[in-house]
């Protein structure tokens, strides 16, 4: 490795990183005035110009507040289960590409950190260890909502991790490789969520779902366990575990849109790869708004009905999809894709809907 | 069967302990004590009286005597039947009637807390609005709080020149309040915690293979998110599956009996908007019909259809803020609750400009109305009534009622069977989900309401949907006697007589009761005849509705308890007093 | 060089704190970090495929489970049994004799200076893949039926509690 080679990694990683971390400041800002909007408010709108400092006053707010550390508390835990939360959430993002190779000062600069072969792969398994700090919190509180918040987001992780691999698979066999600039790639002709729509919306759930986002809140549930695994926390300890969320929230966009609705593919873009990141920023935009849109839309569902949900219809669904992918492929018939899976997402929202005509009738 | 066939029917049943009450302006019969349990069981079974609304007590220093009032209605509607029990004011017993109505649970426990009265038989008789370390029973007339002045406002040392000190001045910080003997505040274990707890289910159990399985213990609150104010719920639970529930309330509680004894008459009616500060109009009128029995009073015809009109906007705002916020309890992110507010703000107009204020309303008086209707504010109801809300009613129902999540959530669970919705003593569109048809405006017709053409809701399930869905029912039946109201409403007069500081009460006792938002809104006056109330007791149904609370919470999950409370709706300003 | 024997210092000292720890999540925790740190040298010895299946199945999974269980049964600190009396030297022991095994092996074959980088692909996810399905195929499917089997074991476990609850 050449010494240039190195710094174009450090800084590429920290133009990643400081856009992420920008990002979630204003992300919160855009939920908030997307909330807002939704619910027919104003939002924040007094730092700033329409309110954009907000987030910094925020930021100032949060530095300055007071850090409570329980009494019984676990303290080493305590202390690093915030630190725990926010790693893997910006380190998620390494493998995803931004944009093509562009040419910056006669130097070719591919726009993304790791084009690995297991970039799939790895993305699963940095989400599969993000849960520990939410259970850790949870744990190291010793407060009862706490640990039902950890305990919750423990199973609720698990259950839905299966039906996010397997969403996963599905793209894999799709596209033929694990790479990600090559599922990109794959995505020139046709975007994976027209070829594969079901695969997409499951991918979506799950992921509100690894999240902790609504209606899969569980683990916080404001209403049930006034604030869950983060009761105890406060001040900089506390803004870690948001900050962990929505970054989080900016970096598993950024997942969706590479896989599902063709990564930093656009118009122009062959002949102009800067545009990359535009196009992956677009896409990111109207994810997340789509996850405000449902957070603000829909009420909370009940902690055992998840879980059957996760398990019973969903992994059940994402399994069958992997099968008609399969199908497809082998036969080589790639418009009987869309097609069954269509007709087996039918079939699971009959599934919800039956179970759900069953409970009534049993009253 | 007339009142006269009822009277003797009782007396032929019970030649010995039941006679008719004949002191002056009272009515009822009085039991006596070792009498009650058969008297009780016999109303229940036999004279079909078979919902007890109202427990309290009296305190008769005068003649020594403690004496328990009991209010008893048929769910097939008609006048209440009251019957009172004496006892000696030394050692106050009575027997329990928990096993024939359940539903006074929480109301004999309140009037031991408040009264001193001791229930004989009741399971678990702890103090319920005060703490466990209170000295004394404040409802008792010796009973003086800290600050005393004196008995009766006004107060001679501030009246008529306004003149004041300040308590502390005269009381330095510390000596103002009374401990039992040998209790010191700084070294206090609440034992009363262990007498909740205990109350609760054991905490291990062993299933069939010989595993045991530890309970939790769960307090909800009385810091918490979705308890609505500053309630506590004592849960032990299995896994997160609910095995025993305890309501813990009072951390709100001002004594506002005792309060409410110190005031005039006139001066209750502001007092009574900060029971259910979201309804204070129909707080007002239930206090005010109260006075009017005993007074003797008519109301002008213009005054009656405006307190209909605006004791009818009241359930509708109430209803819509319910529905908002139970929407919320169950985890929609503040959307339908943002949008039912949005209405109610529409309906809080019109109460600011009829009225003055937004919440605190203190618009009804005694025989009328503080003011009449301004300018235009007939019309702004007219247009929310025949255009805007009955639409927006109509929004919710179609955006909200068909949600799937919230169907999963609310069908089916929290049942409450039509039976221990009468048992328990709920009332309002609890009672009514339950299958019950029983709306005092119907019932029991008080005001104006016989004129008006509208359907009792009520549905069958008794589940949360039901108590969900039975609001949106409400609204569009209020509307009805809305539509009407605004229709016919006469000119005239709004107040009989001239409007007056300080009523003359003829002595005696009444009983008022209004179909408020939350259910059966009761006062309890009894006068003697000078300028305050001698007894003024609130039958508040925030707090008899979570007596079915814990039965309704059994089997049920943590996040289910939040969503039945929400169905059940209570305000803690009432609940707590 | 250096990285193996940070990592290999990381390893150890995690391996000891797992034992020596009187706190369950403590000592699940120091396996996790164990479990990152053997990831990190699959990644040295040029197989990612093996690093990033270690993290997600052992320290993503497996773990994340043993925590759920700790918590749940509420057993995080463990309490002094200490009834084994005979055990203790006697594994003590053992672990020498394993250990003083494992360096008169490695001294005597001197195999050390013949580890060769391996091929490019041979870690590769599709030089995995094509190991499964052709050369391995009987084991795997093996693997999967004894997975299969667990799995119907334990929702079986779980139906006969449930009906249990109900008589």
């Amino acid at each position: 490795m050449d010494s240039a080679l190195i710094w174009e990694m450090v800084i590429k990683s920290l133009v990643l990183i400081l856009a992420l971390l920008t990002g979630f400041a204003y992300l919160t800002y855009y939920e908030r005035r997307g909330l807002a909007r939704i619910q027919s408010r104003v939002g924040p709108n007094r730092a700033g110009p329409a309110g954009l400092l907000q987030p910094i006053a925020d930021a100032v707010k949060l530095i300055f507040k007071e850090e409570f550390t329980p009494g019984q508390a676990y303290k080493v835990i305590f202390i690093l289960a915030p630190i725990i939360t926010v790693i893997p959430a910006i380190l998620i993002t390494a493998t995803v590409p931004w944009g093509g190779t562009v040419t910056i000062g006669g130097r070719e600069v591919m726009l993304g950190i790791a084009d690995i072969n297991i970039g799939v792969l790895y993305i699963m398994s940095v989400a599969s260890i993000a849960v520990y700090g939410v259970v850790l919190a949870g744990w190291a509180s010793n407060n009862k909502y706490a640990m039902m918040g950890g305990l919750r987001s423990t199973a609720q992780m698990i259950s839905y991790e299966l039906a996010l691999g397997l969403s996963f698979v599905g793209v894999i066999l799709l596209a033929n490789s694990m790479r990600m600039t090559e599922i990109v790639e794959a995505q020139r002709g046709l975007w994976f969520a027209f070829l594969q729509p079901v695969g997409a919306v499951v991918f979506f759930f799950a992921t509100l779902a690894e999240l902790n986002r609504g209606p899969f809140d569980m683990p916080e549930a404001e209403q049930e366990l006034s604030a869950g695994y983060n009761v105890e926390y406060s001040g900089m300890k506390f803004a870690l575990f948001f900050m962990a969320e929505y970054t989080k929230m900016v970096s598993i966009s950024a997942i969706i849109a590479t896989l599902f609705w063709g990564g930093y593919r656009g118009p122009f873009i062959d002949t102009m790869p800067g545009l990359g990141p535009l196009y992956m920023f677009i896409k990111i935009f109207f994810i997340l708004f789509m996850m405000i849109w449902v957070r603000a839309s829909w009420p909370r569902i009940r902690y055992d009905r998840l879980m059957d949900l996760g398990w019973k219809i969903l992994l059940p669904l994402s399994l069958s999809l992997v099968f008609i992918n399969a199908t497809g492929i082998l036969l080589n018939q790639m418009w009987l894709i869309p097609l069954l899976s269509i007709g087996a997402g039918f079939l699971a929202i009959q599934a919800i809907n039956l179970s759900l005509r069953r409970k009534e009738n049993a009253r | 069967m007339t009142e006269s066939d009822f009277a003797t029917r009782l007396n032929d049943r019970f030649p010995e302990g039941v006679t008719a009450d004949e002191r002056e302006g009272y009515q009822g019969y009085i039991i006596a004590a070792d009498k009650l349990i058969e008297f009780a069981t016999a109303l229940r079974d036999e004279f079909e009286f078979d919902y007890l609304s109202s427990v309290t007590g009296v305190d008769y220093p005068d003649e020594g005597k403690l004496e328990a009032v009991y209010h008893a209605y048929k769910t097939i509607g008609g006048a209440e039947l009251v019957f009172k029990v004496q006892t000696d004011r030394e050692n106050p017993e009575i027997p329990s009637l928990i096993d024939i109505y359940p539903g006074a649970d929480f109301q004999e426990r309140e009037a031991w807390d408040l009264l001193g009265i001791k229930f004989t038989g009741h399971p678990d008789l702890r103090r319920i609005l005060l703490w466990e370390g209170f000295e004394g029973h404040p409802l008792r007339k010796d009973w003086q709080e800290a600050y005393y002045e004196a008995d009766k406002k006004p107060f001679k040392s501030r009246w008529p020149k306004a003149e004041y000190t300040r308590a502390e001045a005269k009381n330095p910080y510390g000596a103002n309040v009374k401990y039992p003997d040998k209790f010191d505040p700084e070294k206090w274990v609440p034992e009363g915690e262990d007498a909740l707890y205990g109350s609760l289910a054991k905490y291990e159990t062993t299933d069939k293979d010989g595993l045991k399985t530890d309970h939790l213990t769960v307090n909800l609150g009385p810091q918490h998110p979705s308890t609505h104010g500053v309630f506590r719920i004592a849960a032990t639970l299995d896994g997160e599956k609910i095995m025993n529930l305890n309501p813990v309330m009072g951390y709100l509680h001002r004594n506002h009996e005792k309060i409410g004894e110190r005031n005039t008459y006139l001066q209750n009616m502001p007092f009574t908007d900060r029971l259910d500060y979201l309804s204070s109009l129909s707080n007002n009128f239930g206090y005010a019909i109260a006075v009017e029995k005993l007074i003797g009073i008519e109301v002008p015809e213009r005054a009656e259809y405006i307190r209909v009109i605006m004791a009818e906007l009241t359930r509708v705002q109430n209803h819509l803020f319910a529905i908002g916020m139970f929407l919320n309890d169950i985890g929609a992110f503040f959307t339908p609750s943002l949008y039912a507010i949005e209405e109610r703000e529409l309906v809080l107009d019109v109460f600011e400009m009829v009225t003055g204020s937004r919440m605190m309303c203190n618009y009804l008086r005694f025989g009328g109305l503080a003011r009449d209707l301004p300018d235009g504010s007939l019309q702004k109801i007219r247009d929310l009534v025949f255009d805007r809300l009955p639409r927006k009613t109509d929004e919710m129902d179609r955006f909200l009622s068909e949600n799937e999540i919230l169907r999963s959530r609310t069908v089916g669970q929290g049942y409450l069977s039509t039976e221990d919705a009468i048992k328990y003593s709920a009332a309002g569109p609890v009672l009514r989900a339950s299958g019950v048809p029983y709306d005092i405006r119907r019932a029991d017709p008080y005001s104006i309401y016989d004129r008006f053409k509208f359907d009792v809701a009520v549905r069958y399930n008794g589940d949360i949907y039901d108590r969900y869905y039975i609001r949106l029912d409400e609204i569009r039946e209020s509307i009805k006697i809305l539509q009407q109201a605004v229709e016919q409403i006469p000119e005239g007069e709004i107040q009989t007589g001239k409007p007056r500081y300080q009523m003359k009460v003829p002595k005696g006792e009444s009983y008022g009761r209004v179909e408020g938002p939350k259910g059966e809104l009761g006062f309890y006056l009894v006068s003697d005849g000078t300028g305050n109330p001698y007894r003024y007791h609130v039958r508040a149904p925030s707090f008899i509705n979570l007596t079915a609370f814990g039965p309704m919470c059994k089997g049920l999950k943590v996040a289910d308890v939040v969503a039945v409370l929400g169905s059940i709706d209570i305000v803690l300003g009432e609940t707590d007093r | 060089m250096t990285v193996f024997i940070i990592l290999a210092l990381v390893a150890i000292i995690t391996a000891l704190g797992m034992l020596i720890s009187r706190n369950a999540v403590y000592s699940a925790l120091f396996l996790v970090l164990n479990f990152a740190t053997v990831a990190v040298f699959y990644l040295l010895l040029g197989a990612p495929f093996i690093a990033i299946t270690q993290v997600t199945v052992y320290a993503g999974a497996i773990m994340v489970l043993f925590l759920f269980v700790i918590m749940l049964l509420g057993t995080d600190e463990l309490e002094d049994t200490d009834n084994l009396t005979w055990q203790r030297p006697l594994a003590i022991g053992l672990a020498v004799v394993l250990v003083v095994e494992g360096i008169y092996l490695m001294l005597s074959q001197n195999t050390l200076g013949f580890i060769t980088t391996p091929s490019e692909d041979l870690g590769s996810p599709q030089a995995i893949g094509d190991m499964l399905f052709s050369k391995y195929l009987l084991p795997f499917e093996a693997t999967s039926i004894l997975l299969l089997v667990a799995m119907v074991g334990a929702i079986v476990l779980t139906v006969k509690n449930k009906k249990g609850e109900q008589s």
